[in-house]
């Protein structure tokens, strides 16, 4: 590999074949070589995502296939991002995820993360089991546009709505979009708590992201 | 024909035998059957009732006394096996089900993190003693004894995107791990058995070929139900899996159970033909059950009679600000038998 074209090809392709293990080292030459950091990241590794979560929704891949694509992103993103001049470290809106208190499942918060992180939004992740008020703190520290809320458990989605209560208590609910999803979650419900959106995968959930912040 | 007990309707429904009519239950587990306005009514409440087998069995017998559905199920959660096997559990609270906050281990190939399985270990003895309590009620109520299915555990014992990588990246240490954990259940269950339970729920929510895809399900989500199902002679087993199933439908033909359940986005028609000589139960929306008008549960309830179940169940877990008047309204419609 000599050219530029050559390594970004190379980079994409190893987060779309799930080259995890060997990815760093070619985003480590690729950095040698002189060539621009973000361009490695947009036209590489962001190509790359992109391609997988292709066939996510083509279900090609599955869950874990998706995992290790992310994670081949993140250790070549690892190399390339401390490279980046400081004003191309200002990506878009920042956005605040969690699993919502009551419920440990985050393999679907985890996956909207990455692929709304590949999208170019920051994000604050709070984890799982996360309190109502954590949610609301962050929202407001971070400035967030987007507060995402995710469970799995049916025995959990009420504690969506007290978010949103308690982001209405708080004042700042017209500072944020709220968007919701999980298994148990439909649209029809989103819209009875009074939330922005909902998504049914990681895919769309950029979809909408970016629907409602162009609002 | 005569009228048919409830043991012995569940029981018909399972094995494709007449029935006076289809049966209307909800195993309990992962699908949460438990509500507020139930525990108002007996005075025991979460999360105590999750590790006092007297409570545990006062909750499920009163929803069931209440006009509720034709079972009782315990445990309430899906969190026994893993804490029995290291994890450690938070306990929720009056609203929230009980939930693993610390794996027990970081991968799969640590398989000296787990703790050796014992049936006295963490809250297996209470359980037990639930189902013996409610046996003890000589009623004619079928016990529904509710397992975490084999993936579903370990990707509870190992954090579930570490454990799913590691499904492609560390195929042998994952095995391993499922072995392990399915040889636990097949002790839990054998005893769930032996204290009474009249049937047998896995639950398999993370095992689902939504997740993990057609290759995936294959290789490690079928093979360990198969094993523990084969490994329990129980008078019925169910197996739920969550979500879109559409990628497994061709393996599903392959499970051992008597009973398959879906959620409900999963058209009863469309999997039925895959599932020969199985019943099917399902797959009343649980939203619908959670906060719709019990006219609409009704319909609902109606059309899952229509579209081929053989045993009405809500498709997932109940919010627990479920009202009771909605799941008598679906037990009194399945007894009705789909007329409108």
């Amino acid at each position: 590999m000599e050219t530029k074209e050559e390594f970004l090809a190379e980079l994409s392709r190893c987060v779309v074949e799930m080259e995890d293990d060997s990815i760093a080292a070619v985003a480590e030459a690729y950095a040698a070589h002189g060539y621009d950091p973000l361009e490695g990241i947009t036209a590489g590794l962001v190509d790359g995502m992109n391609r997988a979560a292709l066939l996510y929704e083509q279900e090609e891949y599955f869950v874990p296939e998706l995992l290790i694509c992310s994670s081949a992103m993140y250790n070549a993103l690892e190399v390339l991002r401390p490279l980046l001049p400081q004003e191309e470290k200002n990506s878009k809106s920042r956005i605040v995820i969690g699993v919502v208190k009551g419920d440990t499942h985050d393999i679907g918060k985890n996956l909207v993360k990455i692929m709304l992180e590949s999208a170019g939004y920051e994000m604050i992740d709070l984890g799982r089991d996360v309190a109502c008020e954590a949610f609301v703190a962050a929202a407001r520290e971070q400035q967030a546009a987007v507060v995402a809320l995710s469970t799995l458990m049916s025995t959990s989605m009420i504690n969506m709505e007290r978010v949103i209560a308690a982001l209405q208590e708080a004042g700042i609910r017209d500072q944020v979009k709220v968007i919701v999803g999980g298994a148990p979650v439909s649209p029809s419900f989103a819209e009875k708590i009074g939330a922005d959106g909902y998504s049914a995968n990681a895919v769309e959930a950029v979809k909408l992201v970016d629907r409602l912040l162009a609002e | 024909m005569r009228q048919l007990t409830a043991i012995e309707r569940l029981a018909a429904a399972a094995h494709g035998r007449e029935a006076d009519r289809c049966p209307c239950i909800c195993p309990g587990g992962m699908m949460n059957m438990v509500v507020a306005e139930i525990m108002e009514r007996c005075g025991v409440s979460w999360p105590e009732a999750h590790s006092d087998a007297r409570q545990m069995a006062a909750l499920t017998y009163e929803l069931n006394r209440a006009g509720g559905f034709e079972n009782y199920g315990v445990p309430f959660c899906m969190t026994v096996e893993a804490e029995a096997l290291g994890a450690t559990v938070d306990m929720g609270d009056r609203q929230t089900e009980p939930h693993v906050t610390v794996p027990a281990a970081y991968s799969a190939a640590e398989l000296e993190q787990l703790r050796p399985f014992s049936l006295a270990a963490g809250r297996i003895p209470v359980v037990l003693e639930a189902i013996r309590l409610l046996k003890a009620r000589r009623t004619p109520v079928p016990v529904i004894a509710n397992i975490t299915g084999p993936l579903s555990v370990a990707g509870t014992l190992v954090e579930m995107t570490q454990l799913l990588m590691e499904l492609r990246k560390q195929p042998q240490s994952c095995h391993r791990l499922l072995a392990k954990v399915t040889e636990a259940l097949i002790s839990y269950g054998r005893a769930m058995l032996e204290a009474g339970a009249d049937a047998i729920c896995i639950a398999e929510p993370s095992g689902t070929g939504e997740i993990l895809g057609r290759r995936l399900f294959h290789d490690y989500s079928l093979p360990y139900l198969n094993r523990l199902l084969d490994a329990l002679s129980a008078p019925v087993t169910i197996v739920h899996i969550c979500g879109r199933l559409h990628s497994v439908y061709a393996e599903l033909a392959s499970l051992h159970c008597d009973v398959f359940s879906c959620d409900a986005c999963v058209s009863l028609e469309e999997i039925k033909p895959y599932l020969a000589g199985r019943a099917l139960m399902g797959n009343v929306n649980t939203h619908a059950l959670g906060c719709m008008s019990a006219d609409k549960v009704g319909q609902l309830t109606r059309a899952a009679l229509q579209r081929g179940a053989d045993i009405v169940a809500p498709a997932c877990g109940l919010p627990l600000t479920t009202p009771l008047a909605n799941i008598q309204r679906m037990v009194a419609a399945t007894a009705g038998g789909g007329r409108s």
